[in-house]
């Protein structure tokens, strides 16, 4: 018996999970679902039913409701994966089932960083498409403007002013913004872990003074380096410092991942109850 | 099955619970573990099982150290706590999600042990009380065939005629390659059931031995005046209950209470007689 990783292993890890939780996770995306679902219906209610002339700037509450809703909905899953650890009878029940840490750990992965993350796109994604559908059914979707930024000077171009918002938010330009809900969840799900009570309050409070700490660091550290000394940028704001500098961060939020993520594994590794 | 070399282990640095305690627990026995109210027993069952790491000294348990928690031990490990959780799920779901990662799980066996119980099947295990809930539990641990059983207090909760079926479903589950150790402080309840008695007293085991061992080195008996025979004794109706030293070889009942308050009272006088 391979006491490490065993697929089949896995897969029951991952069912008896979900016979557990499934109940309670499909109410908490149900209501996330409302949530969203009310937003848009009180952002475009007005210009569905046709009683007020429709403006672009109507559908500008999608990004930060997409990014905060999306952010709570996210860190509130992966704060409560481990938090019942913090309690003898369900942990004792729990780090007794014969599967090993590393696939009870991956599940975790799966559900917090990976399920959650999915899911949650998934219903943005259904409820956007529902109502941009229907908007687009009632005015018209494109509208002509002149460029100035083409090198030959105005160009005319069509503009879609009732794009979907994963068609206008893809993270095309940056791609690094895939780890961001890795990221987030890992240092949410650390926190359920390391946490007896009120994980999310702690953790976010840790994650504040940890990165104000950080920041404090980068900026002092920046001042004593810079401080009157001039900049030269020869490459403009395009050139391959910009590419390097993102590769950077992504890098940086790759391995502060897999940090979080391997605290978290050892931390689980030496529960005791 | 189990051998425990030196193991010492304290919640706190300062502060054990256990100091270099040895002890070897082999397959085909019962074991009563018993002691005073924080004498360790739950934290003794919980170092078997994994769910504590010692400070020092080593822990095998079936060639495996516990505190890996490597699936190939816990197939083989029921732990029955005292306090213990049941998801609001109905028993069907309960088993579909948790018997599959027990090769040896015994449906029919388990349907046996809840209709013994007289559990209601179709109701949700939230809805059960804390009886029913232990009695599915034990149920559910019995009939994953593991070879290693640690129940800790699982009389507690159970009514009297639950009681009566626990021992006698403990004493059928017995086989020659199980271990079963039962703690618990309600020594009544264990009486008949088990073969071997364990005693924890200031952080080390104060006594290890088989019934036989104990009614063989000991007499268990009612006498109307005490003398200096008597190790220890309790005034009751007709005189004392005592425990005396077996020197005629009398066949007496074991009487765990009472052996129970004389290796508390009388730890210097016993041990000679057991080593």
């Amino acid at each position: 018996m391979n006491n490490t990783f065993n697929i089949q292993r896995f897969g029951l890890l991952l069912k008896r999970q979900w016979l557990e939780f499934g109940k309670i996770y499909l109410i908490t995306l149900a209501v996330a679902l409302g949530v969203i679902v009310t937003f848009y219906s009180f952002s475009l209610w007005g210009y569905i039913a046709e009683t007020k002339p429709f403006y672009e700037r109507a559908l500008n509450f999608r990004e930060p409701l997409f990014l905060i809703f999306g952010f709570l909905f996210i860190t509130v899953i992966a704060s409560n994966y481990f938090a019942h650890l913090g309690q003898k009878p369900k942990a004792i029940i729990d780090l007794m089932i014969p599967a090993s840490t590393f696939e009870k750990f991956l599940t975790g992965i799966f559900f917090t960083a990976i399920l959650s993350t999915v899911s949650f796109i998934f219903i943005f994604y259904v409820t956007d498409l529902a109502f941009l559908a229907k908007l687009r059914s009632v005015y018209h979707s494109s509208s002509t403007r002149t460029s100035y930024t083409d090198a030959q000077g105005a160009v005319a171009i069509v503009v879609d002013n009732l794009a979907y918002f994963f068609s206008k938010n893809g993270p095309h330009v940056y791609k690094g913004l895939y780890i961001i809900p890795f990221f987030v969840t890992s240092i949410f799900l650390l926190g359920s872990i390391y946490f007896n009570k009120f994980h999310y309050i702690k953790t976010t409070i840790s994650a504040m003074v940890f990165s104000g700490i950080w920041t404090a660091i980068i900026f002092k550290s920046g001042k004593l380096l810079f401080d009157n000394r001039t900049l030269i940028n020869r490459m403009g704001n395009n050139g391959p410092a910009k590419d390097n500098v993102e590769l950077c961060l992504a890098l940086l939020l790759v391995l502060l991942t897999l940090i979080f993520w391997s605290i978290t594994y050892v931390r689980l590794k030496e529960k005791q109850v | 099955m189990i051998k425990i070399n030196n193991l010492n282990f304290g919640y706190r640095k300062n502060q054990l619970l256990f100091k270099n305690m040895s002890m070897q627990l082999s397959t085909g026995h019962i074991y009563g573990l018993l002691g005073k109210n924080g004498a360790g027993k739950s934290t003794l069952l919980k170092n078997i099982a994994g769910l504590v790491y010692a400070d020092s000294g080593s822990m095998d348990v079936m060639g495996y150290d516990p505190s890996k928690r490597q699936p190939a031990l816990l197939t083989e490990i029921c732990f029955i706590p005292e306090e213990f959780y049941l998801p609001s799920i109905k028993i069907d779901a309960f088993v579909k999600a948790n018997a599959a990662f027990y090769p040896n799980f015994d449906h029919p066996y388990f349907t046996a042990l809840l209709a013994e119980f007289d559990i209601p099947v179709t109701q949700k295990l939230i809805d059960m009380s804390y009886g029913q809930k232990k009695k599915v539990i034990i149920a559910f641990g019995l009939a994953t065939q593991a070879k290693l059983v640690i129940m800790d207090e699982p009389t507690n909760g159970l009514d009297i005629p639950s009681k009566a079926q626990f021992r006698k479903i403990m004493a059928s589950a017995l086989t020659e390659d199980r271990c079963i150790i039962i703690s618990t402080h309600q020594v009544r309840d264990l009486d008949n059931l088990i073969d071997t008695v364990i005693m924890l007293d200031e952080n080390s085991v104060a006594l290890k031995a088989s019934v036989e061992e104990i009614t063989n080195r000991l007499c268990f008996k009612r006498v109307k005046e005490l003398d200096d025979k008597v190790i220890y004794a309790e005034p009751s109706l007709a005189g004392y209950n005592a425990v005396m030293q077996n020197f005629h070889q009398e066949d007496s009942k074991l009487d765990l209470e009472l052996l129970f308050n004389a290796v508390l009272a009388e730890k210097n006088k016993l041990k000679p007689i057991f080593n």
